[in-house]
């Protein structure tokens, strides 16, 4: 399911955070917004899950208006930076809870079970059901979050520099993992991040903005290659030196 | 379609409730009670709040307490470093007690700190005349043969077995000290815990000593906590009541404090007299309620938390 | 740290350090605390417990099979049991209204919540009998109406409510505002509606707060006694609360059955202070696990 983002402005005070940002996430397909701190990337993904409204502009899950919806209502998968787990359920009943709270069509018991197995699985966590998350490692409590987040088959995927508070050696390896993952399920999917290797190498397309304006939109070689303006030009040369 | 500004659910419901409630509970009540003051007119509220008595009882009120909440922010500052800094066996314990005087009843604690400072208490007894520290008050011992001279001594706090403690201001002090000491506590405790000790090893590099760096570094970081902390301390005690009318033995003109009076004009059914006496004290503790705030606000601009 | 060991040239202890003082001036102010927490804090609660069991436990048990004492026992449980969940209900509505969302307004309604801290009790009383009293704006239309608020249970539930409306909600704002609303938001993005965000995700963060600032409501709902002295009219067996009916025993038979009634408060007062320290403990152990980050 494409995501639809329409003119969306977006004010705090007198700070204008988003300037009519403008585009589209097509179906199936895996975007990096890419940008500086306080470029507006972070409101952006939050204004399209509904946990912020935009002043001006439109968000369309594919044909589906969601502009006026609440975020309970959108169940967009939402993958927190600092993960936001609920401390004081275990890392089953985490991934359980957007089965357990749905008013309609609840699944019964064993197949919640099976679900949250099924999806511990696929993050390898199956051992750690009955942790608690301040047992976890950061690593371990993201993937919790990611598995919690897809729990509810969510249309679209929305990631808050997922891999933002790791160490470099497990961000390399959820990065490969999100990649895998997202080339077995199609899921369209939107993630913000500051570093630019991140974007690249696990974007499908890649979104650069600053200052709330979207400044290029293009796949990662075509950014290289021929950046659009100044600006990108400059925040794709300052490439930070780590590891 | 108006844009969506709250992003939690449960925006419109709460804040009606909260304001349904306080309105029930506090603006109604508290419109009476500006009405009900001017109702016997501009003449009678002057009359009933310059009244000699009620003006002797504001001394009580106000004064008393404010000198009980400077105490307090002396003891306070002690309290609030020694539970924040030491650690010593029963710290915790001590760290709980401090708030003993806003749970206990204030009637409790009026009839505890009598009976142990009525003249025949554990500690009025030593200001007894038989005393420790009463018989050097005796007429026949030379400093207590010049304070018998003086009027205003033997008037206040000269019993006929010796200096009095409860049922003299004195008595109404403690109760309001007592009631007002975790006030100063818990608003510099917390300060002095977020204290960063690299500022006081600085000062210690650069050559200060403990005392320096106490006056120089730590007091001026603590001191707009230990004033809001004072205010606060003076506001809970300038209203005090239940603790107060046990100890102070309600002395028209010496221990009478306020809020007794106002109780007495509502049993004469003056309650235009009652409403003007508590219009009064609303008023007074609506300005230390501001001191106090404005206090609060600059302490937290310092310290780079607004 | 010359000047040390010059100081206490036979110690060979490792030397104080820069940001602490020295053992003697330690010892001083740790005394002077201890003898001021003792002569204000301990010295009165020591007192209450003596007096009540001065003359034995029986006498302690007698004094329950007073008509009027049980009267004023029974008068202080509904009193209670009626304020209390009407301000633990508002105190949950409102912290959740000031701390969840941003509004014009939202500090002056913060200060108002505050209202009865500041201002005397005895205060709390009056507002009460200038409305409802034989003189008040409703007194002529209740006394027809034969409706008795004042020197009755209304009044004393309505003064004991005025007095006690901030404590739940100010054991919860601070904590509400620390711990944030992050869960609360995945808890929206995984489908869940406000109720059962609510009960499942705020709820268990909140409950030790909660707990306490319910407990303490409760302590101070039973022991008022400014408010509720002015709205009550002291009629034994009808009006007398726990600490009216203290105040009467007090001034009829000095050091008698008062304290008996007064260290039941006072056991009151102390499993409150406990249940704070706990809740506190528990606060600050789950604001740790949720910002450490092993990763």
């Amino acid at each position: 399911m494409s995501i639809t983002i329409k003119n969306i402005s977006k004010k705090f005070g007198t700070f204008a955070a988003l300037k009519n940002a403008d585009f589209v996430v097509e179906g199936g397909e895996l975007v990096a917004l890419l940008g500086p701190s306080g470029s507006g990337k972070t409101t952006l993904l939050r204004i399209i899950a509904g946990l912020e409204f935009a002043d001006e502009g439109k968000i369309f899950f594919g044909d589906r208006d969601v502009t006026q919806q609440s975020a309970y209502q959108r169940k967009a998968g939402f993958v927190f930076q600092h993960y936001a787990l609920f401390q004081h359920l275990n890392v089953f009943e985490n991934v359980a809870f957007g089965l357990r709270v749905r008013k309609k069509n609840r699944p019964s018991e064993a197949q919640i079970r099976q679900r949250v197995e099924e999806l511990l699985g696929a993050v390898q966590l199956r051992d750690f059901a009955r942790r608690m998350p301040s047992q976890l490692s950061g690593g371990q409590r993201q993937r919790v979050a990611f598995a919690r987040a897809l729990a509810i088959e969510p249309e679209v995927l929305l990631l808050d520099e997922p891999f933002g508070a790791l160490d470099a050696k497990v961000r390399k390896e959820l990065r490969q993992w999100l990649r895998q993952f997202h080339d077995t399920t199609h899921l369209t999917s939107l993630f913000v991040t500051h570093d630019q290797d991140e974007a690249f190498e696990v974007a499908d397309r890649v979104v650069i903005i600053d200052k709330g304006q979207v400044q290029q939109i293009g796949t990662p070689a075509e950014v290289r290659e021929s950046p659009a303006n100044e600006f990108v030009e400059e925040f794709l040369d300052v490439r930070p030196v780590h590891a | 379609m108006a844009v969506r500004k709250h992003i939690l659910p449960g925006f419109r419901f709460t804040l009606g409730y909260t304001l349904f409630y306080l309105s029930i509970i506090v603006l109604i009540p508290f419109s009476a009670l500006f009405l009900k003051t001017f109702t016997g007119g501009w003449e009678h509220f002057f009359k009933a709040v310059t009244d000699p008595r009620v003006v002797s009882s504001y001394y009580v009120s106000f004064g008393i307490a404010f000198i009980a909440a400077v105490v307090n922010g002396f003891f306070g500052v002690l309290a609030a470093w020694v539970l924040a800094r030491y650690n010593f066996p029963g710290r915790r314990i001590l760290d709980a007690i401090v708030d003993l005087p806003f749970a206990l009843p204030t009637a409790v604690a009026g009839i505890a700190l009598t009976t142990i400072y009525a003249p025949n208490g554990w500690i009025g007894e030593w200001f007894t005349y038989q005393g420790w520290i009463g018989q050097h008050f005796h007429p026949d011992s030379p400093l207590g043969g010049l304070l018998a001279g003086q009027e205003w001594f033997k008037n206040n706090f000269l019993g006929p077995k010796g200096i009095k403690i409860a049922y003299t201001q004195i008595g109404v002090f403690i109760a309001l000290t007592f009631i007002g000491l975790p006030f100063v506590v818990r608003t510099v405790q917390p300060v002095i815990q977020d204290l960063a000790v690299d500022v006081e090893e600085a000062a210690a590099t650069l050559g200060a000593n403990r005392w320096q760096t106490f006056w120089r570094v730590i007091f001026p970081a603590i001191l707009p906590s230990v004033l809001t902390g004072v205010m606060l301390a003076y506001g809970r005690a300038v209203g005090e009541f239940g603790s107060v009318v046990f100890i102070s033995g309600n002395l028209p003109f010496k221990t009478e404090i306020t809020p007794l009076l106002i109780i007495m004009k509502l049993d004469q059914y003056d309650y235009a007299g009652g409403a003007a006496l508590g219009f009064v004290m609303l008023l007074g503790s609506f300005v230390i309620l501001l001191i106090s705030n404005g206090l609060q606000a600059w302490d937290q601009k310092r310290r780079g938390l607004a | 740290m010359a000047g040390a060991i010059t100081t206490f040239p036979t110690k060979v202890a490792t030397p104080r350090r820069a940001t602490a003082e020295s053992p003697l001036v330690k010892a001083i102010l740790l005394t002077v605390v201890l003898v001021f927490f003792t002569l204000f804090l301990v010295l009165p609660l020591v007192v209450i417990f003596r007096e009540a069991f001065s003359r034995g436990l029986p006498f302690f048990l007698k004094t329950f099979e007073d008509r009027a004492t049980l009267h004023s026992i029974q008068l202080t449980l509904i009193t209670a049991a009626i304020a209390v969940p009407l301000n633990t209900l508002f105190g949950v509505l409102a912290a959740w209204a000031v701390t969840r969302f941003n509004f014009r307004g939202r500090s002056l309604l913060i200060s108002l919540i505050d209202l009865p801290l500041w201002v005397s009790p005895v205060i709390g009383g009056l507002i009460y009998v200038l409305v409802f009293g034989r003189q008040g704006w409703l007194g002529p239309w209740l006394s027809e109406h034969n409706i008795k608020i004042i020197f009755a249970l209304p009044g004393i539930v309505m003064a004991t409510t005025f007095v006690t409306f901030p404590f739940v909600a100010r054991g919860l704002i601070p904590l509400m505002q620390a711990q944030g609303h992050k869960e609360e938001e995945a808890a929206m993005t995984l489908g869940a509606n406000g109720w059962q965000i609510f009960w499942k995700v705020t709820v268990p963060k909140i409950k030790w707060g909660l707990l306490y600032g319910i407990i303490l409501c409760n302590a101070r709902a039973m022991g008022e006694f400014g408010a509720v002295s002015v709205v009550s009219g002291h009629i034994r067996n009808q009006t007398n609360t726990i600490p009216l009916h203290i105040e009467i025993l007090y001034n009829e038979y000095p050091n008698t059955g008062a304290f008996v009634l007064a260290s039941l408060l006072s056991v009151l007062a102390l499993v409150t202070l406990l249940i704070k320290t706990y809740a506190e403990w528990q606060a600050e152990r789950q604001l740790k696990a949720a910002a450490s980050d092993p990763s």
